[in-house]
C-alpha cells in the first residue's frame, strides 16, 4: 500500500488547473458533467483513504474497541509515518463527517422552507411574487418538475424576449436537475478543499449551460444576454472582495461575453494534443488513479487487518 | 417532541396562507371566530388569533376593535405572504454556498463597467444588423 494511500489526499490539487481549462474551453453541458463526476470520484476516494487512516489510528489509541491484532506492527508498517497519519486523520474524518452533514442538512431545510413559503399559491410550474427585489430562482420539486420562482420587479424590467430567455433558463436548471450537480459538488469541496476549485467551476458551467439551453429555445443568443445583463445590473451590487481581485472579470460579464459570441461546438471527447484535451484526459486520469490507489490501499488494508484479526 | 414541534410549525406556515385566503374571500372585516368557522376542521380559537396576530406583524392584515374582540381586514393577497416568507428565506442565504442557484449572481463594483460596455455593443451590433425584438 505505502504511499499510495495518501495519493488520492492529495491528487484533488490537479483539480485546479483542469477545471479552469475545462470551464473555458469545453461545451458547459461536457464540463458540468465531466467536472461533477470527477469531484465526486476524487472525494470518495480520499475519504475512503482517511477512514483507512483512521482505522489504523484508532487501533494505536489506548482501550479502543477495536481488535488487538490491528495495532500490530505488521498492520502499522503497512502506512508511512501511521503514528502521525493515523492520529491526524481521526479529526480530520469527524470534521469531514460533520461538514458534509451540515451541508446536506442546510440543502434540505432551504428546499423545504422554500417550497413552504410557496404552498397555497397557484401555478405548479411558475411562481410570479409581488416583491421589489428583482430575482428568480428554479425550486426544484418531489415529483420531477420543479416552479420557476420570479418577482414582478424582474418581469418588469424585462422585455417579452427577454423574459422568454429568463424562462427557459430556469426551465433548463430544472430539466437537467442541476440542483443535483451542485450539491454534488457542494458535498465533494466539504469532503476535500483541494476540490474547491471544482465546485466554483461547475456553479459556473451549470449556469452557461442553463444559458446556452436557453438561447437555443429562444432562438436568439442576444436576448439571453441582455436579460442576463439587465438582470444583474437591477440586483444589489456585491460587496467589494476582500482580496483584491484578480483581472478576470466575474461571472456574469463572461456568461454574458459567452452569449454573445457565436455557439460553443458540442464535441463528444476533445482530441489529446490541445489544451483542452490535455485537461479532459488529465482530470480524467486523475480520478482513475485517485480510484486505483484508493482501491488498492483498501484491499491491501483489509488483507493486512484480516490476517491480524484472531480468529 | 422535536418532531410534534417541527409538524406544528410547517401547519402555521400552511395555516398562514389559508387564513389570509379565507379573509380574502369574505365581504369586509370579519372576526376571527369567522375565521374559524369557515376554514372548519379542528381549529382551537386560540390558533386562529395567534396566526392572525402574525399575519398582523407582517404586515398583510389589519385590524380593528369591534365590541370585546377584533374585526380583520386583509392588506395583501396570499402571494405577498409568500413573497415576504421568500424573501426572509433568500436574505438569510446571501453566502457563496448558497442551495438555491440564483439567475444571476450579485456584480463587485469592477463587473458593472465591463458589463455595460458588453451590452452596449450587443445593441450596436444589433442596430446595424437591423434585428429587432
Amino acid at each position: 500500500m505505502g504511499v499510495f494511500v495518501f495519493l488520492p489526499l492529495v491528487l484533488p490539487l490537479t483539480a485546479w488547473p483542469v477545471a479552469r481549462l475545462a470551464a473555458l474551453h469545453l461545451h458547459p453541458r461536457t464540463a458540468t458533467r465531466l467536472l461533477t463526476a470527477v469531484a465526486v470520484v476524487m472525494s470518495v476516494c480520499s475519504t475512503l483513504c482517511l477512514a483507512l487512516l483512521m482505522v489504523v489510528g484508532t487501533a494505536q489509541l489506548p482501550g479502543n474497541p477495536l481488535p488487538d491484532g490491528w495495532s500490530d506492527p505488521q498492520v502499522r508498517a503497512a502506512v508511512p509515518c501511521d503514528g502521525i497519519a493515523g492520529r491526524a486523520a481521526i479529526p480530520a474524518l469527524a470534521a469531514v463527517t460533520a461538514s458534509c452533514g451540515r451541508t446536506l442538512w442546510r440543502h434540505r431545510r432551504v428546499i423545504r422552507r422554500a417550497r413552504r413559503a410557496l404552498t397555497g399559491l397557484p401555478g405548479p410550474r411558475v411562481v410570479v411574487l409581488p416583491d421589489s427585489a428583482p430575482y428568480a430562482y428554479a425550486l426544484p420539486g418531489g415529483h420531477g418538475h420543479g416552479r420557476v420562482v420570479v418577482t414582478t420587479a424582474l418581469l418588469a424590467a424585462l422585455g417579452p424576449a427577454e423574459r422568454r430567455a429568463l424562462f427557459a433558463h430556469e426551465r433548463a436548471h430544472l430539466a437537467a436537475r442541476h440542483h443535483r450537480h451542485l450539491l454534488a459538488v457542494h458535498l465533494a469541496a466539504r469532503a476535500n478543499p483541494f476540490l474547491r476549485p471544482l465546485r466554483s467551476a461547475v456553479l459556473y458551467t451549470a449556469e452557461r449551460w442553463a444559458d446556452e439551453a436557453a438561447a437555443q429555445a429562444v432562438g436568439d443568443r442576444r436576448a439571453v444576454a441582455r436579460a442576463i445583463g439587465k438582470a444583474a445590473l437591477l440586483a444589489p451590487a456585491a460587496p467589494a472582495p476582500t482580496l483584491p481581485a484578480l483581472a478576470a472579470a466575474g461571472p456574469v460579464p463572461r456568461r454574458v461575453a459567452a452569449l454573445l459570441a457565436p455557439a460553443p461546438a458540442v464535441r463528444r471527447w476533445p482530441p489529446v494534443c490541445t489544451a483542452v484535451g490535455a485537461a479532459a484526459w488529465g482530470a480524467a486520469a486523475g480520478a482513475a488513479v485517485s480510484a486505483m490507489s484508493s482501491a488498492n490501499s483498501a484491499v491491501t488494508l483489509f488483507l493486512t487487518l484480516y490476517a491480524a484479526t484472531p480468529l | 417532541m422535536v418532531a410534534q414541534h417541527r409538524r406544528a410549525r410547517r401547519g402555521q406556515g400552511e395555516l398562514e396562507s389559508q387564513v389570509l385566503g379565507a379573509l380574502r374571500a369574505a365581504d369586509g372585516p370579519v372576526t376571527a371566530a369567522w375565521v374559524r368557522d369557515r376554514l372548519g376542521g379542528d381549529l382551537a380559537h386560540t390558533t386562529v388569533v395567534t396566526i392572525l396576530t402574525r399575519l398582523l406583524a407582517k404586515d398583510v392584515v389589519s385590524r380593528e376593535r369591534r365590541g370585546r374582540s377584533f374585526a380583520w381586514t386583509p392588506t395583501a393577497d396570499v402571494a405577498r405572504l409568500a413573497a415576504l416568507r421568500m424573501r426572509r428565506l433568500l436574505d438569510g442565504e446571501r453566502d457563496r454556498e448558497a442551495v438555491l442557484a440564483s439567475f444571476v449572481t450579485a456584480l463587485p463594483p469592477g463587473d458593472e463597467q465591463v458589463l455595460r460596455a458588453l451590452l452596449e455593443t450587443a445593441e450596436d451590433t444589433a442596430d446595424r444588423g437591423g434585428e429587432d425584438r
